[in-house]
């Protein structure tokens, strides 16, 4: 039976649902000792005095580590992949705090309890400086830079443009500005960031074990800060409590507990608190963009301006800083629409906040942008939305190219469109919304669209893009069963079970037999962003069927030459190999690998008795247009008494390319609309003008529950199957267009009042005030 | 986030519980019944205390009894109260507001007693006792007192109480026959506090017309507050949609909230504006229906 | 600080510990009973991940200390599968793909049970504010809604929503005006 495509149920789950899973927090190892830190409570200021004293002499402390004892115990912090201007930083603070939750000191003590007892006994008083806290403060070129030996808080500047821009403008009949803004927010997997560290003094070796969505990526990372030998590092991973992109992210602390361990020679454990997690862990997306369309009359898009400002955080982010995403919003942004002109100015600045951290789908400012645009420029030209969109969406012809360069030969946006619409019944539902207008009810209707290179056309990413493509390593073992040793590490995409159909159906080996291993980097092979960036679905995929494929050759070949035949006539099937249509002549994998391993002497001549396969996969192999996108629709009632949102319907007509397990797609497209829908109606990070976190609970940072997120209604556009990797990414797409569906569909409820949404969150307040039932400054 | 250090006493009676509160009143000490907002705050470091007085095992402070209303021992979790059908039936108002605490996990441990001595102005029993006239009985070594709830709120989180008195029994008014009722609430969230709650009971003479309301406030406010525009516009007044609705207007036009951010104090006039409609609507409907 | 020694019965095994009086519930039962199925996600009894059941009540484990479940019995995630045969709860979560990272599973888990025990029989918009005291971040929570509504069919049988304690907060949902 084929494995691809049918639902099968995942491996993961008996043991999640039994208790039986291991998170980093539930590793308890002998003379394991704990850490917690000091932390600023200003968002800027000069340490004047620190006196740990009293903290190292209650009993149960280890030691209390300051800023001066990192510049002794490790080397200033460097990115290998550091873009724009970096400072220089060490894992505690040195002199300045620069955000409120910035790191002062670790106490590391026998328990959590101590180490927190401990903390508060530590002495510090501060200098308080100004703030940069908002865009205009921090473009100011006469407030000193957060760093001193950077010269600016602009830390990056770039400028993409495509097309005649100038001459499209010119031939425009209107030209409609906007200015958009999306508020700060944050990942929050259910498990906060933790790791524990476990330095060995007779081996030199150090092991981390981490929540983490890149072993290799946080290895070759700590061998550079903590100059920790390489042969000596390893870093492993078990089952990860939700990321979403948080945890791909390398984080001061990281370096912290290891130079603890070290220097103590004794497990160290840190397990991040809810409160650190909100308030310093790596925030997202605070983002704005000064939009210009120009259209005609008719409603055609001639061309596009944005200015990008992105708000970085204080500290440049490990190993991706935020600047590493500008360039993916402004090759985005004019999305799967035909324009002729196009420009896209971004700066990123630093402030008094915590750090920017990449967040499903980090540029899904570029789709919220556009997708506002069309339906403003809808509104201001009197035309349907719908019709806008259609008018200037590209066919997936093999001539269209995103302005910016790639082709996107063969997307299939405007099917999406039509289906999402049919689905939801628009024409009905127009009807249905002018009779609610009627009765003083107001229903809204949002559409939009999105594509992701995920992973792009083959033209955009040639030698395997810029990580080379990914390895697998496949081995069959003595008893015929296969392990798959990936480079991904997942943390809740189901990769033990998805990985585990692809190399059954590559092998001929029942689903049971085959165990996907991951995180272990004596094992798994490099991979700089592990699970990240929709790459698993072909690049994880790619790769262990490419490797299973060779592996496969090799049991072919010996197993022709003992049955003297041509490969070519041998089939494997749940784990025997036959020569096809001749009964009697089975050598079960069992016994072949049995016999290559105990006795790789007898196999056949010119055939490699090693039964292991490693092989990289450059992406050649794939098929399709190489982006994933779709179109997503809802509707919306507002409650103009309460300001409350109550969303009725959510379909999403979703093209993906071919489809692995649809019970994990259509799963990781209902969590990011969630997340999508939790940004705008209840999610924001809150910084007061002096840079005061005011977010620091659940009771303040408000996920979505079940009884807010919305049933979601999936239709797959689904490529045939092809025999090759026609696999694409899925897992942010939900996330990059839910707000621009969202606050569409709330727009458009609002419609009546001129309401005009340019900011993203749309709290019950706020709602109001763009119905005009509550006054601004609300 | 882990508490600070403090000491446990688990109290096996009023008696033992207020002589400890007593004994330790130097020594911050604290009363914990079911914890579901003292504990955070510990945990959070935002409260610390010496010494807790536990009165989890208080037996005599466990029990429900029905006579002159319903007297609730000051440990009856609020699940208790949710599934008491002694409840519903006495206080149906009663009932509906305790579901509004929180989930099932909270309430089954959270307390009646607790949550009026912990005072959240945006709580939902308090605002059910300054509705219906409501009262607390307190002990304390030199004896017992009741407390009216007028009395009793006295500003953000805080009561009239002494810190070495106990708060032993929560006592709720019955709903006089005949008298509808209504608990509006709007959270951003299933299961948060509200923003603005309101709570109004209506009833009506021979005639049809208003002869008894009461409306009360929480969230907008350090404490529950009573509306006595609101109660003073209806009575006498004949139902209908616009009275409702102007009653709500001006109700909430001389309240006082504070923004935070859930939302403004323009935003919270406004909401309380429209719950206030929406609880005499739905309090008149079923004064009408038990008439 | 003094410490106190506390007996406790979890998933039927008696325990007897010395703990601190700030000891949480959750401490002593993932570090001192080294019982990890039960996870920590926010210390501060919003998540609800830390849910198990106190004597058959769903509870929060972060908003109880040790020496408060002194005498009491405790039922965590480890305690529902008998040897390899899974609850029928966590067969229909595992038939419907309910969780991804399951690092929220533990507390849906346990506070399902409870449900399930009482005889409950939601509707799913009744279940879903059941649900909403546990945050999953990883789904959008439709497909845990349809594991635990696939369970109380399979358990408790599709009898509506008369008779059981969550139908007869029927009413409850008229009062949401959200």
């Amino acid at each position: 039976m084929r494995m691809v495509g049918a639902k099968v149920r995942r491996v993961e789950d008996r043991r999640i649902l039994t208790g039986n899973g291991h998170y980093v927090d539930d590793l308890q190892l002998p003379r394991m000792v704990h850490a917690a830190f000091l932390r600023s409570p200003i968002a800027h200021g000069r340490i004047t005095h620190l006196d740990v004293a009293d903290a190292l002499a209650l009993p149960g402390v280890h030691a209390v580590y300051t800023g001066a004892d990192m510049q002794e115990l490790c080397k200033p912090i460097r990115s290998p992949l550091a873009q724009g201007a970096v400072p220089e930083v060490f894992p505690l603070v040195t002199d300045t705090v620069r955000f409120v939750g910035d790191l002062v000191a670790m106490v590391v003590a026998d328990s959590r309890y101590l180490a927190e007892d401990a903390v508060g006994m530590i002495d510090v008083e501060y200098d308080q400086l100004p703030v940069v806290i908002d865009y205009e403060t921090a473009l100011d070129p006469s407030v000193p830079p957060l760093f001193a030996d950077l010269e600016s808080n602009v830390i990056h500047t770039a400028t993409k443009e495509a097309g005649d821009v100038d001459a499209a403008f010119a031939e425009a009949d209107r030209v409609i500005e906007v200015e958009f803004s999306q508020h700060r927010i944050a990942n929050v997997p259910i498990e906060t960031r933790g790791l524990v560290a476990d330095y060995d003094r007779g081996s030199g070796e150090l092991t981390v074990h981490a929540a983490t969505q890149s072993p290799q990526g946080l290895r070759l990372q700590l061998a550079q800060t903590l100059d920790q030998p390489m042969d000596r590092l390893r870093v492993l991973t078990q089952d990860v409590g939700g990321a979403f992109g948080l945890k791909g992210n390398i984080f001061r602390e990281d370096f912290c507990v290891p130079i603890a361990s070290r220097q103590l020679g004794r497990p160290v454990k840190w397990i991040e608190d809810r409160n650190e997690h909100l308030m310093a862990s790596g925030h997202a997306r605070e983002e704005r963009i000064t939009a210009q369309v120009a259209v005609t009359e008719a409603g055609d898009i001639l061309g596009l301006k944005a200015a990008l400002d992105m708000d970085a955080g204080a500290y440049p982010g490990l190993p991706f800083s935020a600047v590493a995403f500008t360039g993916v919003i402004s090759l985005l942004m004019p999305g799967p629409y035909k324009i002729k002109g196009y420009r896209c100015d971004s700066r990123v600045v630093a402030t008094n906040k915590a750090t920017y951290v990449a967040y499903r789908g980090p540029w899904a400012m570029e789709t919220w942008t556009r997708e506002r645009l069309i339906d403003m420029v809808a509104t201001e030209l009197g035309l349907d939305p719908a019709e806008v969109r259609r008018r200037n969406l590209f066919e997936g012809a093999p001539e269209d190219r995103l302005i910016t360069g790639p082709t996107l030969a063969g997307i299939t946006t405007r099917e999406c469109l039509d289906k999402a619409l049919e689905r939801i019944d628009y024409a009905g539902f127009r009807k249905e919304q002018e009779a609610a207008r009627a009765e003083g009810r107001y229903l809204g209707i949002g559409m939009a669209a999105f594509i992701e290179n995920a992973p792009g056309p083959k033209e955009m990413r040639p030698g395997g893009g810029f990580t080379g493509g990914e390895t697998a390593k496949v081995r069959l073992e003595m008893d015929g069963r296969l392990t798959v040793i990936t480079a991904q590490s997942p943390h809740g995409q189901g990769h033990e079970t998805t990985l585990a159909q692809l190399a059954a159906d590559e092998m001929g080996v029942p689903f049971d037999s085959v165990r996907v291993v991951h995180g272990d980097t004596r094992l798994t092979p490099f991979n700089i962003i592990g699970t990240g960036g929709s790459r698993a679905a072909t690049w994880g995929s790619g790769a262990t069927m490419v490797a299973t494929r060779k592996l496969r050759e090799k049991v072919l070949a010996i197993a022709a030459g003992q049955l003297e035949i041509d490969p070519a006539d041998l089939q494997i099937v749940d784990g025997v190999v036959s020569p096809k249509g001749v009964p009697g002549k089975d050598i079960p994998l069992a016994r072949l690998a049995g016999q290559m391993t105990l006795m790789p002497q007898t196999a056949p001549p010119g055939t490699d008795p090693n039964l292991m396969a490693e092989e990289r996969f450059t992406g050649e192999e794939t098929t399709g247009s190489g982006w994933s996108g779709g179109v997503h629709a809802c509707i919306v009632e507002v409650d103009l008494g309460t300001g409350g949102v109550r969303i009725n319907r959510w379909v999403v007509v979703e093209d993906c390319g071919r489809i692995i397990n649809p019970a994990i797609v259509d799963g990781q497209i209902r969590g990011g609309v969630a997340q999508g829908i939790g940004q705008v109606l209840y999610e924001r990070i809150p910084y007061d003008a002096e840079g005061t976190f005011m977010a620091g609970t659940f009771m303040d940072y408000l996920l979505p529950t079940s009884a807010e997120i919305p049933a979601i209604e999936i239709v797959h556009i689904e490529a045939p199957d092809d025999d090759g990797v026609g696999f694409r990414g899925v897992g942010e797409g939900g996330m990059i267009v839910a707000p621009a569906t969202l606050t569409n569909a709330i727009s458009d409820a609002l419609a009546p009042f001129g309401a005009k949404v340019t900011e993203q969150y749309l709290p019950p307040s706020e709602v109001l005030r763009l119905a005009g039932v509550v006054p601004a400054g609300a | 986030m882990k508490p600070a250090a403090f000491e446990h006493h688990a109290a096996g009676s009023v008696e033992e519980a207020v002589s400890l509160l007593a004994e330790l009143a130097d020594e911050d000490v604290k009363v914990l019944a079911g914890g579901q907002s003292l504990v955070p705050l510990l945990a959070l470091r935002l409260a610390s205390v010496g010494h807790l007085v536990d009165v989890n095992g208080v037996a005599e402070l466990t029990s429900i009894s029905n006579g002159d209303g319903l007297r609730f021992g000051a440990v009856v979790r609020h699940r208790q109260v949710e599934r008491s059908p002694e409840v519903a039936a006495a206080n149906p108002l009663l009932a509906a507001a305790v579901r509004r605490i929180g989930h099932t996990a909270i309430r089954n441990r959270g307390t009646i007693g607790g949550t009026v001595a912990h005072a959240d102005p945006a709580a939902e029993i308090p605002a059910v006792l300054a509705l219906l006239d409501g009262s607390v009985e307190v002990r304390g070594v030199d004896g017992t007192r009741s407390i009216a709830a007028a009395e009793l709120f006295d500003g953000y989180f805080t009561t009239t109480l002494e810190p070495e008195e106990l708060l032993t029994s929560v006592h709720v008014p019955a709903l006089p026959a005949g008298t509808g009722w209504s608990v509006q609430q709007f959270s951003r969230r299933s299961g948060d506090y509200g923003i603005v709650t309101v709570l109004a009971t209506l009833a009506r003479d021979g005639d049809g017309r208003i002869s008894a309301a009461r409306v009360a406030y929480a969230g907008v406010d350090a404490v529950p507050l009573r509306s006595s525009v609101a109660e003073t516009a209806l009575v006498g007044q004949t139902a209908s949609p616009e009275l409702w609705t102007a009653v709500g207007h001006d109700a909430a036009a001389v309240l006082e909230p504070s923004s935070d951010l859930n939302g403004s104090a323009e935003y919270r006039r406004h909401l309380a504006a429209t719950l206030t409609a929406r609880a005499l609507q739905q309090a008149s409907e079923r004064a009408g229906g038990r008439a | 600080m003094s410490e106190r020694t506390v007996q406790v019965t979890v998933n039927g095994v008696p325990h007897e510990a010395s703990v601190e009086a700030r000891r949480t519930l959750t401490d002593f039962i993932r570090e001192d009973l080294r019982l990890t199925g039960t996870h920590v996600g926010c210390e501060h009894g919003v998540c609800g991940a830390c849910t198990v059941l106190l004597d058959g009540e769903a509870v929060r484990a972060c908003l109880l200390l040790a020496v408060q479940v002194d005498g009491r019995e405790i039922r965590t995630i480890e305690g529902l599968a008998t040897g390899e045969q899974l609850h029928p709860l966590q067969e229909a979560l595992r038939d419907c793909h309910s969780f991804q990272c399951g690092f929220c599973t533990p507390g849906f888990v346990m506070t399902a049970v409870a449900l399930l025990e009482e005889g409950a029989t939601p509707n799913e918009e009744e279940l879903r504010e059941e649900l909403s005291g546990n945050l999953c971040r990883c789904t959008g929570y439709q497909s845990i809604v349809a594991g635990v509504a696939e369970a109380v069919q399979r358990v408790n049988g599709s009898g509506g929503t008369a008779g059981s304690s969550v139908g007869s907060d029927a009413q409850r949902v008229e009062e949401i005006s959200r």
